[in-house]
């Protein structure tokens, strides 16, 4: 078996793609980069707001009532944190 | 090799290089997407599930196993909601 990479690496001609064909790929490529972009911030908040929230043993596959009103402040604290950060930081540049 | 491509629901591109860009685009944002979710499952439910590795995986770790696999997803969707919404929240606030 092919490794799964290799329909990965398929050679496409893009040299014969319209204007119009070349700026809705251009968008498209944007928008999944966001996309990912988004994603890879849900993987770093869920790893660290799990550690904070979900503390003992597992009992059952979903969040309880606290479990889930955790999680919820977890994200929303550290976008809070991390705004704080940032605005300091401009503090500190502005002061120097 | 495009079995599995195939098999992923995405289908044959050579007629159109536009789609095939798209699709090999989706396919992979998929796997990272998928991979990192395994990863940190495995991290977070073997620290959780088997705390002292024995010979083999007993039926209750295995069922903690998989209780905390559906309990991190969960948690990766409440998550995923927040911030959105968050962002959202931003979004308008600044336009």
């Amino acid at each position: 078996m092919d490794s799964p990479s290799s329909a990965l690496e398929q050679n496409i001609d893009l040299s014969k793609l319209s204007e119009k064909d070349k700026q809705e790929l251009q968008q498209f490529i944007v928008n999944e980069s966001q996309k990912a972009r988004i994603q890879q911030s849900v993987h770093s908040l869920t790893d660290i707001c799990w550690k904070k929230c979900v503390t003992g043993t597992i009992r059952g596959g979903k969040l309880d009532k606290n479990e889930e009103t955790c999680a919820q402040n977890c994200v929303d604290r550290f976008l809070d944190a991390n705004m704080t950060v940032i605005k300091h930081l401009d503090n500190m540049r502005n002061q120097s | 090799m495009d079995n599995i491509s195939n098999g992923l629901g995405f289908g044959s591109s050579s007629s159109d290089p536009k789609a095939a860009v798209m699709n090999q685009v989706r396919q992979e944002a998929a796997m990272t997407n998928a991979r990192q979710l395994i990863e940190k499952v495995n991290e977070h439910c073997f620290e959780k599930c088997v705390p002292k590795p024995g010979s083999s995986l007993s039926s209750g770790e295995t069922t903690c196993f998989t209780q905390c696999m559906e309990k991190y997803m969960a948690a990766w969707n409440t998550v995923s909601r927040q911030y959105i919404n968050r962002i959202q929240q931003e979004q308008g606030r600044s336009s």
